[in-house]
This record gives C-alpha cells, structure tokens and sequence, in this order.
C-alpha cells in the first residue's frame, strides 16, 4: 500500500494509548511528562553526563529510591517525609489557583496571599507562648481567614470595579512583600540569620526531629490537611450547589446570570476560597517547612503552582499528583548535583521542560482527534 | 457544453461525521441569476464555499468558462473573476467606505518617483462611477462606522465589482434588511444581472427566488433534489422539495382566547451602557393566551425590553407588573420563579453554557432546587432522569445523550435544549428573542407549533422578531418599535407586511 498510509498508520500506533478520550485528562498530562523527560534527557547527554543516572540520583535525593548509605539518624523514610514537607505548601497553592480557575478567574497573588497569612499568623501566634493544642489550629485559622479576606478583596474589586484579577493580585503582592519587609525589619528580625525570629514550636506545623526507630523526622501534619482538603474540594465543585455555581460562573459569566444566579457572589466566594487555600500554603510553607520568613522575598511556590495547577488539569485529585512529581524533582535535586554532578539548576530545568509541554496538552489533544476524523475517512473511503 | 459559465460536476465534500456534498452537478448560465435553495446545512454554502476557494472538493471538478480550475483560495477566485458577497460583513469600522473597498488591492503611486502611496483619489472617482453604474448610491468618502447595514452590504457588493468580478455570489443577503431594504438590495441583483453579470443567490426565502431568479437549485441532505425553472413552479412546491416533505408556510391556529393581564409594562425606560436610552416611554400589556409580537429592524431597542422584563438589564424608569405584582427591582431568579421563562437571541453565550453537559443545561433553571438539590447536595440522577424525559419529549439529537458536550450540538438542537427547558417550567409569561434565527424551515415550523400550543394552554407569548414573515404568521397582537418607542399597537389582522414595515422605518406616524 502507499507509503502515505504506512506512515499514517505508525502515527496511529503512537497515539493509541491516548485516544480514549475518556482518559485523556491522565493520559495526556502523562505523555507530557515523558516527552519533557525525554527533552531533559538530551540536554542532560548535551553537558556530557548519563539522563539515567541522573533521574535515578533524583529519585534517590527524593526518598523514593535507597540511597547507597545515609547519615546518622537518616533513611530514605525521613527523606520521603522531608519531601511531604516540602510539597504540603505546593498542594495547598495549587489548590488556590484551580478554584479560582475554575471561577474564570487568575489568581497570581498567591504568594502574596502566602506571605500575608503567615506573617499574621507567626506575630499572632508564632510568638506568643500558647500551647501547641491551640496554637497549631489557630495557625490555620488565621492563615485560612487572612488568606480568605485577602482573595476576598480580590473578588470584590473584579465584582464592584471590574478591575482585573491578575492586575490587583500582582500588585496586592508588591504591597505584602514591602510593607510586611518593613514590619519584619523594624520588629520581629534575628540579626544573625537576617530573617524574622524563629517561631515556638509549639506553633510550627512540621514536628521536627521526631525521634522514632532510632531515627529522626519531619512529619508535616499539614500533609494530611492538603490530602483531606482536595478530596473535600472534588466533592464541593462536584456535588454541591455552590460548586455547580462556580464552575457556571467560570464556564460563562453572562449564562450564569441569565440562569438567575448571583455572579458577584460567586466571584467573590470563589476568590475567597482560593485565597483562604493559600493562606494555608503560606502557613504551612512560613510555619511549616520553615518557622521564619525571609524578607523581601516573595515564595516561588506561589508562581510554580500555576503551571502545576495546569499540569493537574486544574483537577483537586490530579493536583495532589502533579505537586508531588514537581516536588520530587525539586527536593531531589540536591542530592543528584552532588552525586552525577549535574548542576542543581538542570532541575529547574527539567520542571519547566514539564510545564511548557504540559500547557501544549490542548495541542495534542487537538492532534489526536484530528488524526481519529482522517481515520475514519479513510474507513469510509475504503469501505 | 461552454454555454455554462460555471459547471460544478460530481462535487462531493466531506466533512468529519457528514457529507456536506453528496454528488452534486450543476450549470450555470451567463446572465442569469441562479438561486441555491436548502435548508440550514443542506450544503449550499459549502458548495458555494469551493467556488470561492475556501474550501477545495473531495471529489468532482469544477469549470470556469469551459476550463477545468482548482481553485485555491479566495485570492484565485478573484482572479477568475468570482466574488463573493458574504453573510457577515468583513469591513474595518474605521476606514472609509473607498479604503475598505481598496484594502489588499491599493492602487500605488510613486511620489517623485521614488516615495510609493495610495492613490485614494482616483479609488474615489472609481468606486464613485462604479456605484452610479450600478445604481447603489453610496459616497465612498463616508466611514462604515456611519453607515445603516444595508449601505455596509452594498459597500461589500462594491467590493466585489471593485475586484472586477462578473460572477457574484451571494449568501443569504437578505437576512438582516427590512422588507423595503430587500426590495431595493433585489432591485440592484437584477440591475447587476442585466450589466452582464451572472448571479448565484443562496437563499432560504422563497419569495426572493419567486421574485428575481431565473433558475433554481434545490439542495437537500447534501444532495442535488432537482433544478427549477423559477418561472414555471410554484413556492409550495419549491418548499416541499426543500424539506422533503409537504410544508404549512402559514400555522394553522385556533382563534386567539385572551383572559386575565398577565404583563403590564408601563413608561419602561432602559438605558444601555454608555447612557443613552433606547428603550422610551414602552407600554403594552399582554394577556394570557396572547401572542404579542415586537416588530423591527435590528438595534431599535427591541432586545432591551425583553432584557428588562426578564431582569438582565437595569430598568431607569417605568414599570414592570407580572401577574399584578411589581418585579420591576426584583433579581433574575425571583422574576423566574414568579413565572417568567426566556429563550435569549444569544442562545449560545446567554442560553446555554457550552462546557456543561447536555442533562446540566436543561436543568439550569432548577439545578438549586428540589428534586435536583437537597441541603446544598446536587442528585446527579435526578438530573439524569429530567435531561432523559426532555431529550425524549422534544426530540433533542445529539451524539452522546445526556452527556454531551452542548458545545459539540448543532444550532438546532441547542435552540430546542433552551425552549424545552423553558418550557418545562411551566411559566405564565414566555418571552421567545429571536427563536428561529438559525434554524431550518422544519425546525421553524416546529418552533412555531410550540408557541401557539403554548398559548393556547394559556399562557401569555412575548416574541421579539427581526423576521415579518414570522411575527405576521403567528402574532396575534403587533407592537412596532422604532428608535425605541412603539410606534404602533394593533391586532395583526388589521395590519398588512407593508404597513409593518413602513413603522418600522418611522416613516407613519399617527
């Protein structure tokens, strides 16, 4: 037969496995991560050092993976713990922008909904001598409601002003970053770290050093929190009324109104929840993975769960999979530059290899169901 | 043979899931005006689309003056001489008429022989001859943004004679002009013919083709059903082959039975967003079993005032009674729960949200309420049994049941997602904006069953229409706005088509 139809044929064999559309919000977010492996292999070949090697010591630096032999007090259960530690946060802010996605809306002023929320809650209870029976809820209390009321004002001036979201939030977040600066400097500074004082421990999130089986480990008790957080939310967009309204708002802003529903509300709500989620980043990531804020200094965390949100199809359950492959790669690179000698740097690489592959998931999509459409014609012209 | 001008022979065109084509041939003469007849989707533009180059045949060839063509683009239509005079307007508001008409093929000059400009006056002097020659009477130097819809299309006729096309097509030009517009447009069609031009006219009005077509074709499903002789058939059998099946052009209604006032709309003035009112001084009431009909042309206020009876719009002053309650500040929710339904003009961006499923849409109204909610908790079931029982009883097709994507259904059926769902809520007041724009003749006459059976149940009808045909044919009281006042109230067996129309351009007051 003609060589046109061979080489179609071979590109039918290579999109099987994605064509089910049913799976496709998996499987396409799936095929994204292989090809940027793949894109990081070669760069990884291009300075001359072995890919396999390298993912290998980057799962081995991740606690997912034994190390060849580990220090006094360490084993590969208190690396994967410190990983849990790390990617709490990363859950929590991802969280944030898929429901404000979700609305329609741009949150980008996660961090700086982070950065407000954990400052409040480390002057409010970080320095105070409460017990860690209150003090730790009231932690996320005060992250959840400071957070809240920050996105909140978000929502309202989109509502009220039609001002829009990515313009207030980053700008909100110029605002916490110097003024909170300001108050870190003047008051709360430890003049050896150059950061705001250490918070008691009994406010921190994160137990550290627990001493168990003669070793000693980080339990991030947020980790439990994020999980039970995201099942929550798929059944709140899912089930319930509320939820529905938000997707509506989100899907179509002037069907939603027509359907009699209060769009302004729903903005506002919908921001609200987004911003109490990063409130709760920003506790577990200025209270939690650390117990003091470094100032001037925004969290990545706020900008990277944007594309991890994307990467998780803005889904509660895909993020909690896509945060944990991005906190991998970041928690383990340490561990594969000093072994493979791979700068650390490659693997901020390899994860925007990820996002900028995954944000082509439409295009595949698109490419998938078009190559189908030339089957079928090609069925019908036979038969 | 080479009396043809133009000879599509066994074109078939394919689209994914359909064939738009199915084998059709035809001829057409030099100097005649050839009408496509079909109902939406029966293929007519896309047949038309290959002659100018959108698209290129699956199967078959096309001649162009006894020669075999591929034609590529549109670019190589125009240069065999074709031109195309589409639907929707593709002008640039703030050019000048010359400018828009010039654009891609600007005459260049060399200022001292070395500095290139646009040579706008001579443009001016042509475009100028151009429209006295063919009698369109525009002023090239005048911007689109100032000009009425049917100066823009005759400013897209020019385009096209610009180009130096002697085969025009037109699609569906009739759409957005009022009776008096189209009598003029069909004038300048026939006056084109009599140039020496040869005219395609796609077209799902009868009365046009009766009017001004020399032959006809008629397409349906794809198919090639038969070409006319405009001359020697008669519209009813022209309808008839069009849908396939015999066809009531008038709806057969009972005598209207009007009871108690369900609608009192009284001084209702509406501003829209930039402050100026365009709705003034509107009252009318309506009663129950009543279909009261706005008539008039496009952007005269018409829409603002089933916006504002349904809520979406802000009301600056009058008042609006449901039922002898005031709801003229009540929310959009309240207003449908005191019994108001509203199929939108725009169905997809208002109507519908084109992301959510099938079962979601039809339960949009309700989805808060019980059976669909309990404390906050959606009952996806309930959803599922509603969305079945309506597919079912107002014949919604779609690929996928319940679960499709509306997104992914054709205009058709989404219009019947909207009007089943409004249906079903049972509302005493239902306001129709533009139901039928978009749908074909079958689905017309369907939509048509469904309001007068509607208000023979009782209810009381608001329908909002830019179609005259439509308002004459069911109407059973006609309201003619113009300039956003309502220039006459009457019962539509008092008034002819010509005197609508003459309201609705202003020109008869009482």
């Amino acid at each position: 037969m003609s060589k046109v139809k061979r080489k179609n044929n071979a590109k039918n064999n290579l999109i099987r496995p994605i064509r089910d559309e049913k799976w496709q919000p998996v499987t396409i977010p799936l095929v994204a991560i292989l090809i940027s492996f793949i894109a990081a292999a070669i760069v990884i070949l291009i300075i001359g050092k072995n890919p396999i090697q390298a993912f290998y010591n980057l799962l081995q630096g991740a606690g997912i993976l034994p190390k060849p032999s580990y220090a006094g007090y360490k084993s590969m259960l208190t690396d994967f713990l410190s990983l849990l530690n790390a990617m709490t946060p990363l859950v929590f802010a991802s969280l944030a922008v898929a429901v404000a996605f979700k609305a329609g809306l741009f949150n980008i002023g996660v961090s700086g909904q982070m950065l407000v929320s954990g400052f409040l809650a480390t002057i409010l209870v970080g320095y105070s001598g409460l017990d860690a029976i209150i003090a730790k809820p009231l932690v996320l209390v005060i992250g959840m409601t400071a957070g809240g009321l920050m996105g909140g004002l978000v929502g309202w001036l989109k509502y009220k002003f039609n001002i829009n979201e990515v313009v207030s939030t980053i700008m909100l977040n110029y605002i916490a970053q110097y003024v909170i600066s300001f108050f870190i400097q003047m008051y709360y500074i430890d003049p050896v770290s150059r950061q705001s004082q250490y918070i008691s421990e009994a406010a921190r999130l994160t137990l550290v050093n627990v001493e168990m089986a003669n070793l000693k480990m980080d339990l991030p008790l947020g980790f439990i929190l994020a999980i039970f957080t995201a099942v929550f939310l798929k059944f709140f967009m899912d089930k319930t009324v509320v939820g529905f309204e938000i997707k509506a708002v989100g899907s179509s802003r002037n069907a939603a109104k027509y359907a009699g529903m209060n769009v302004g509300r729903n903005t506002v709500l919908a921001m609200v929840i987004s911003g109490g989620l990063a409130g709760l980043a920003g506790v577990t990531y200025y209270l939690g993975y650390f117990a003091s804020i470094q100032p001037k200094v925004l969290s990545s965390i706020g900008f990277d769960s944007i594309a991890v949100s994307l990467l998780g199809n803005s889904h509660p359950i895909g993020v909690i999979f896509s945060s944990f492959l991005v906190s991998i790669i970041e928690q383990g690179s340490t561990y594969m530059s000093s072994q493979a000698g791979i700068r650390q740097e490659i693997s901020s690489v390899i994860v925007g290899l990820i996002l900028l592959f995954s944000a082509c998931g439409a295009y595949l999509k698109h490419k998938v169901s078009s190559l189908k459409d030339k089957e079928l014609d090609q069925k019908e012209s036979e038969s | 043979m080479s009396d043809y001008i133009v000879e599509m022979k066994h074109i078939t065109k394919r689209f994914p899931g359909i064939v738009a084509n199915d084998n059709v041939s035809i001829g057409i003469k030099k100097g005649e005006i050839f009408a496509l007849l079909g109902e939406n989707g029966a293929g007519k533009s896309t047949l038309m689309s290959m002659l100018g180059g959108m698209y290129e045949p699956d199967e078959g060839d096309i001649y162009i003056r006894g020669e075999k063509v591929q034609i590529s683009s549109p670019n190589h239509a125009a240069k065999l001489n074709i031109g195309m005079v589409h639907q929707h307007f593709k002008l640039v508001s703030d050019y000048t008429i010359t400018e828009n008409i010039i654009l891609g093929v600007e005459p260049v000059k060399k200022l001292a022989g070395i500095f290139p400009y646009v040579d706008i006056r001579s443009a001016n002097r042509k475009i100028e001859e151009l429209s006295k020659s063919f009698g369109l009477e525009v002023d090239p130097t005048k911007k689109i943004s100032d000009l009425t819809v049917s100066m823009q299309q005759r400013v897209e006729i020019l385009k096209v004679l610009y180009r130096e096309a002697d085969i025009l097509i037109f699609d569906e030009p009739t759409a957005v002009l009022t009776p008096q517009e189209i009598d003029f447009l069909l004038g300048i069609i026939e006056g084109l013919r009599n140039g020496g031009k040869t005219i395609i006219l796609i077209t799902h009005k009868l009365e046009e083709i009766k009017k001004v077509a020399d032959r006809c074709a008629v397409l349906n499903k794809g198919k090639l059903i038969d070409v006319l002789d405009v001359k020697e058939t008669s519209t009813r059998k022209m309808a008839q082959l069009m849908v396939g099946r015999e066809v009531n052009l008038k709806s057969d209604k009972n005598p209207a039975a009007f009871k108690e006032e369900v609608l009192k709309v009284e001084h209702l003035n509406v501003k829209n967003e930039d402050g100026f009112e365009v709705v003034k001084d509107v009252s009318f009431t309506i009663k129950s079993g009543e279909i009261f009909a706005i008539a008039g042309v496009a952007d005269n206020g018409q829409v603002e005032i089933a916006d504002a009876i349904a809520g979406l719009t802000k009301v600056s002053g009058g008042e609006i009674l449901l039922n002898g309650k005031d709801i003229t500040n009540e929310s959009i929710r309240k207003r449908t729960e005191a019994g108001i339904s509203y199929i939108p003009e725009d169905r997809q961006s208002f109507g519908l949200v084109l992301d959510f499923d099938l079962s979601t849409n039809l339960a949009l109204k309700q989805y808060y309420r019980e059976p669909f909610a309990k404390k906050g908790i959606l009952n996806k079931e309930e959803f599922e049994q509603f969305g079945s029982s309506l597919i079912d009883k107002y014949d919604i097709r779609s690929g996928q049941g319940i679960k499709t994507q509306v997104r992914s259904m054709s205009g058709g059926n989404q219009q019947k997602t909207i009007i089943g769902r409004e249906i079903e809520l049972q509302s005493s007041l239902m306001i129709f904006v533009q139901p039928t724009r978009g749908v074909d003749i079958g689905a017309i006459e369907n939509i048509h069953k469904m309001m007068i059976k509607e208000r023979d149940q009782g209810r009381a009808i608001l329908l909002v229409s830019l179609e005259l045909d439509e308002i004459m044919n069911v109407a059973d009281t006609i309201g003619v706005i113009y300039n956003g006042q309502l220039q006459k109230i009457a019962s539509s067996e008092s008034l002819t088509t010509n005197e609508v129309g003459e309201y609705m351009m202003g020109a008869k007051h009482e």
